[in-house]
C-alpha cells in the first residue's frame, strides 16, 4: 500500500510519495499526479500487476533490473534506464512482482492541447505541438542510459523539499527539461542517426497516417530529431524538394486517387487530404497539373 | 530547328526522376531531380504510388522548364523518356490504377519463379523473351497475381508499366517500347511480338497489354491541359525512349567490339551491346532490345553499393548526423591502407540473395579467411573487393561469350577513384569512368537526336561521347585477385546447400 508521505531527505536514495490532493508540496502544481521513489528490498507476490495506466508517466531506475511490460511489450530496463507509459498503456510486471531495487518516477497532467502542456509549462507552442508528437508516437517507450533524467528527478525532489524562494518557476522549469530531455532520447534512440532514408521513411509514414493535420516543418524535423535548418537541407538534397513541397506531392496523388475513385466531394477531399479550404485545393491543384479537381475527375471517369 | 532548341530527357528511376536539358549540340544545359518513396508494405514487397511519381514527374517537369528553360528562352523540340526496368501497374478499364506498382526489387513471386525456371516451358520462355526467370520479372509478377491476387487479377483491365502509366497520363496513349517490353520476359526479343507462351503461362492476353512500338516512336502529343500549364506546345514531340539498361549502355559509349560497360548504384551489372543475342545455356544473361538492330545483354548484381551503405550504417565512424558520403570516404581512406587481396580476407556479399551469375535468392553473406592479424581495416576493404569479385564474376560470364578488351564504369560508387581502380586490377583492363544518371539521359538525348535525323544511327551518334579519364590496371594487384577469386567463386557454389537452411532459418 502507498503511503502519501514527506519528503525525508532531498534525495532519491530514500522511498517518498507525493500524490495530487494528499501531499501539500503539491498545492502548486496541479499538473503533478505522483512523484516518487520506490525501494524493493523483499519480493511480494502481486504487488506490480499488469493493469491499465491512467497517466502520462516517466519512470527511472536507480537499482535493480527490472523486466517490465509496456504497451504489451516486454522490456528489460537496467539502472539509468527511463521508461515512458502513456495513458491507457497496459503497463506492469509479467510475473505481476516487483524485483529488488529502487526506481523513481512522476506522472503528470499534459492535457491533450496540440499547442500547449498546460500552464506551468514555458515551451512555445511549436515546441510542444513537436515534443507532444514524438512523446506519444513513441514507438520505442525505453531509452537507455539516462543519468540527466536521474539528476533532474534529484533536482525536482530538492526543490519541493526544500521549497526555497523561485521553487515553483524552478519546479515547473525541471518538469519541461525533463519533457524536452525524454523527447530528444526517444527520437535519436529510434533513429541512429545514420539512416536517413530509413528516417525519412518512417516520417513520410506519419505524414501519410494524419495527412488532414497542418504539419509545420519544425514538427517533421523534430520527428527525424533534427534541427529545421538541417533538415530542410538534408531533405532538399534527399528528395529535390523542400519538406512542404515533398508534403504537397503526398497530399495532390492522395487528392488524385480520391478524385479518381469515389464521389467524395471536394471539399471533403480537400480537407482530408490537408488542404485549408476547396479553394486553396483548387488553386494548388491547377497549378501542379493545369486542370481544376472537377475537369480532372470528369475526364478522368468518362474515360471508355 | 534553331540554335534555341532543346531537349528534354525524363529518366523514371527506381527512386527518383531525373530530367535532364540538352542543347542540339548535345550540351548540357540544366537538370533536376524529385524522389518517390518505395514501400515495403510486407516482407519481400516493394511497391510505388504510380499517382506520386506522376505529380512529381509533372513538378520537377515544370520547376525545370520555369526555372532554367523558359527563362533562358529555349524551345523544346522533343521529350524523351527512359525507365527503370521490369515495374508491373495493374489499372482498371478506365485507365485508372488499382493500387500501387509493383517494382523490380520486388520478391513476391519467388514460388512461382522457382517453378518455372525447373520446368521446360522455362527455358522456351527465357529463350523467347531474353529476361531471365526470376520475381523481379513482370511475366512472374502477373503470375502472382493469378494465382495469390485473383481479385485485383480479375478487375485488371491492363497491365501496364509505370513509364507506360506517366505516358498515358500525359497523352493519353497506352504504349510501350521494345527495349522496355523486352525486360517484361512477355516479349518476344526476336519477332518483336508478345510471346504467346509466356502470355498463355501468366493467364493473359496481348490486348492487355500496352501497344508495342519501337523506341524512336514519336506519334505522341501532350494533352492540351499540359501543354498550357507547362508553357509547351503541340509540336514538341514526344519519344517513347527506352529501358535506363539500354540508355546506360548507349550513353557510355559503349558500341561495338571489345567494350562492356558497369555499373555500380545500389544494385550493380555489366552489359555488353551488339547485333546477336547471348545464347547461356544456364540461362545467367539477359537479353534486352535497344533497337530492332542491337541488343544490350548481360547480368544484374542486387549487391551493389547498398552492400557498402550497410556497411558504412553499421561500422562507420559518423561525426555529422546522418552525413553517410563522408562516413563512407572515411572508410575507403582505411580501405586503401591495405594490400590488395586483404591479406587474404574474402568477402561474399549476397546480403540480398543473388541474381547473376548463381541466381540464388537464398545466398547470403560470408567473411571468409578471417585471422587474428585481420584488422578493421581489412573487414572494410575486403567488403569493398567482395562487392567488386561479384561484378567480376559476372564479367567473367560474359567473356564467355565476347571478348572485352575495354571498360566503361559508372554509378555513384564505381566513381570512387578507389573503386575504378580496383575494377581495372581485377579485370586487368583500362576504365573509363562516367556519371550513371549522366550516361541515361546523355542516351535519351541520342535516341532523340537520331529520331531527329541529327545522325543517321545510333551507332553514329555514340563516336561524339567523349571518353573520361582512364584507370591503368597494377599487374601485381591482379595477380593477387586472380589467386583469390577461385576462392570466391568457388564459395559461391559450394554453400547452395548452407545458403538455403540457413535463410530457412532467417524467414
Amino acid at each position: 500500500m502507498r503511503i502519501p508521505g514527506r519528503l525525508k531527505r532531498p534525495d532519491c536514495l530514500n522511498p517518498f510519495l507525493l500524490q495530487k490532493g494528499f501531499s501539500k508540496e503539491l498545492d502548486l502544481f496541479p499538473h503533478i499526479l505522483e512523484f516518487g521513489v520506490k525501494k524493493i528490498q523483499t519480493i511480494r507476490l502481486t504487488s506490480f500487476p499488469v493493469e491499465k495506466s491512467n497517466s502520462f508517466s516517466i519512470y527511472y531506475i536507480w537499482d535493480g533490473r527490472y523486466d517490465w511490460l509496456i504497451d504489451d511489450r516486454p522490456y528489460i530496463l537496467y539502472p539509468a534506464d527511463l521508461a515512458l507509459v502513456l495513458p491507457g498503456q497496459p503497463f506492469g510486471s509479467p510475473r505481476g512482482t516487483l524485483d529488488i531495487g529502487s526506481y523513481g518516477w512522476i506522472s503528470l497532467d499534459i492535457g491533450t492541447a496540440d499547442t500547449s502542456l498546460g500552464p506551468f509549462s514555458g515551451l512555445s507552442p511549436t515546441e510542444c505541438r513537436s515534443i507532444r508528437k514524438i512523446l506519444l508516437l513513441n514507438n520505442v517507450p525505453v531509452a537507455t542510459s539516462m543519468k540527466e533524467t536521474g539528476k533532474l528527478f534529484q533536482q525536482l525532489a530538492q526543490e519541493l523539499h526544500l521549497q526555497e524562494i523561485g521553487y515553483q518557476t524552478r519546479t515547473n522549469q525541471l518538469i519541461d527539461a525533463l519533457l524536452i530531455l525524454t523527447a530528444r532520447q526517444l527520437i535519436q534512440q529510434s533513429h541512429s542517426q545514420r539512416d536517413f532514408s530509413g528516417s525519412f521513411m518512417k516520417l513520410e509514414q506519419e505524414l501519410r497516417k494524419n495527412l488532414s493535420h497542418q504539419w509545420a516543418v519544425e514538427e517533421m524535423a523534430a520527428l527525424v530529431g533534427l534541427g529545421t535548418t538541417a533538415f530542410t537541407e538534408k531533405v532538399k538534397t534527399y528528395t529535390g524538394f523542400s519538406p512542404l513541397n515533398y508534403l504537397i506531392n503526398i497530399r495532390i496523388s492522395e487528392a488524385i486517387k480520391l478524385l479518381k475513385q469515389t464521389e467524395t466531394n471536394l471539399t471533403d477531399i480537400a480537407l482530408d487530404t490537408g488542404f485549408y479550404s476547396s479553394q486553396h485545393f483548387s488553386t494548388t491543384f491547377k497549378k501542379l497539373t493545369g486542370y481544376t479537381p472537377s475537369q480532372f475527375r470528369k475526364d478522368n471517369t468518362d474515360l471508355p | 530547328m534553331n540554335r534555341q532548341d532543346c531537349i528534354l530527357t525524363i529518366d523514371l528511376g527506381t527512386g527518383a526522376v531525373r530530367i535532364f536539358a540538352f542543347d542540339l549540340q548535345g550540351i548540357f544545359i540544366g537538370s533536376m531531380k524529385g524522389s518517390y518513396p518505395t514501400f515495403h508494405r510486407e516482407h519481400d514487397q516493394s511497391e510505388q504510388d504510380p499517382e506520386q511519381i506522376f505529380i512529381t514527374v509533372l513538378y520537377v517537369l515544370k520547376n525545370l522548364l520555369n526555372e532554367r528553360i523558359h527563362p533562358s528562352g529555349y524551345r523544346v523540340h522533343a521529350v524523351c523518356f527512359s525507365a527503370a526496368m521490369h515495374s508491373v501497374l495493374p489499372v482498371d478499364k478506365k485507365g485508372n490504377p488499382l493500387g500501387n506498382a509493383i517494382t523490380w526489387s520486388d520478391n513476391r513471386g519467388k514460388q512461382e519463379a522457382r517453378q518455372l525456371r525447373s520446368s521446360p516451358s522455362g527455358k522456351t520462355i527465357y529463350d523467347a523473351t531474353g529476361t531471365p526467370i526470376h520475381p523481379m520479372s513482370p511475366l512472374i509478377k502477373i503470375t502472382w497475381m493469378k494465382n495469390e491476387d485473383k481479385h485485383r487479377f480479375h478487375l485488371t483491365a491492363r497491365f501496364l508499366s509505370l513509364k507506360s502509366y506517366i505516358i498515358q497520363q500525359l497523352t493519353g496513349e497506352t504504349i510501350i517500347d521494345y527495349s522496355l517490353a523486352s525486360a517484361t520476359g512477355l516479349f518476344n526479343i526476336h519477332s518483336f511480338q508478345w510471346e504467346e507462351a509466356a502470355l498463355d503461362y501468366a493467364g493473359i492476353l496481348a490486348s492487355q497489354l500496352p501497344q508495342l512500338v519501337p523506341i524512336f516512336y514519336s506519334d505522341l502529343r501532350l494533352r492540351p491541359e499540359y501543354q498550357a500549364s507547362l508553357g509547351l506546345d503541340a509540336t514538341t514531340r514526344i519519344i517513347a525512349g527506352a529501358s535506363d539498361g539500354c540508355l546506360a549502355t548507349l550513353g557510355a559509349g559503349v558500341w561495338g567490339e571489345g567494350k562492356a560497360t558497369i555499373t555500380v548504384e545500389q544494385s550493380g551489372a555489366v552489359r555488353v551491346v551488339g547485333k546477336d543475342v547471348l545464347i547461356d545455356e544456364k540461362q545467367r544473361l539477359f537479353n534486352y532490345v535497344l533497337t530492332q538492330d542491337y541488343y544490350v545483354s548481360g547480368g544484374p548484381t542486387n549487391n551493389g553499393g547498398v552492400i557498402f551503405e550497410w556497411f558504412t550504417r553499421e561500422f562507420g565512424s559518423f561525426r555529422k548526423a546522418f552525413d553517410l558520403e563522408e562516413a563512407m570516404e572515411g572508410l575507403i581512406q582505411e580501405a586503401s591502407k591495405i594490400p590488395a587481396g586483404s591479406d587474404g580476407l574474402l568477402f561474399l556479399p549476397y546480403l540480398l540473395g543473388e541474381r547473376a551469375p548463381i541466381w540464388n535468392a537464398n545466398a547470403r553473406g560470408v567473411y571468409f579467411g578471417l585471422n587474428m592479424q585481420h584488422r578493421q581495416q581489412h573487414l572494410i576493404r575486403a567488403t569493398i573487393e567482395g562487392i567488386l569479385f561479384e561484378i567480376y564474376s559476372i564479367g567473367k560470364t560474359l567473356e564467355e561469350h565476347r571478348a572485352i578488351h575495354t571498360l566503361s564504369i559508372n554509378g555513384s560508387f564505381a566513381a570512387y577513384p578507389f573503386w575504378a581502380q580496383l575494377i581495372a586490377d581485377m579485370f586487368n583492363k583500362p576504365v573509363h569512368v562516367k556519371n550513371n544518371s549522366d550516361s541515361i539521359g546523355l542516351g535519351a538525348f541520342l535516341v532523340a537526336a537520331t529520331e531527329m535525323g541529327m545522325y543517321q544511327s545510333l551507332e553514329e551518334a555514340t563516336r561524339g561521347i567523349d571518353v573520361p579519364g582512364m584507370f591503368r590496371p597494377d599487374k601485381n594487384n591482379h595477380e593477387v585477385y586472380m589467386r583469390l577469386f577461385p576462392i570466391f567463386e568457388r564459395l559461391s557454389s559450394k554453400l547452395a546447400d548452407d545458403f538455403e537452411e540457413i535463410a530457412g532459418l532467417q524467414s
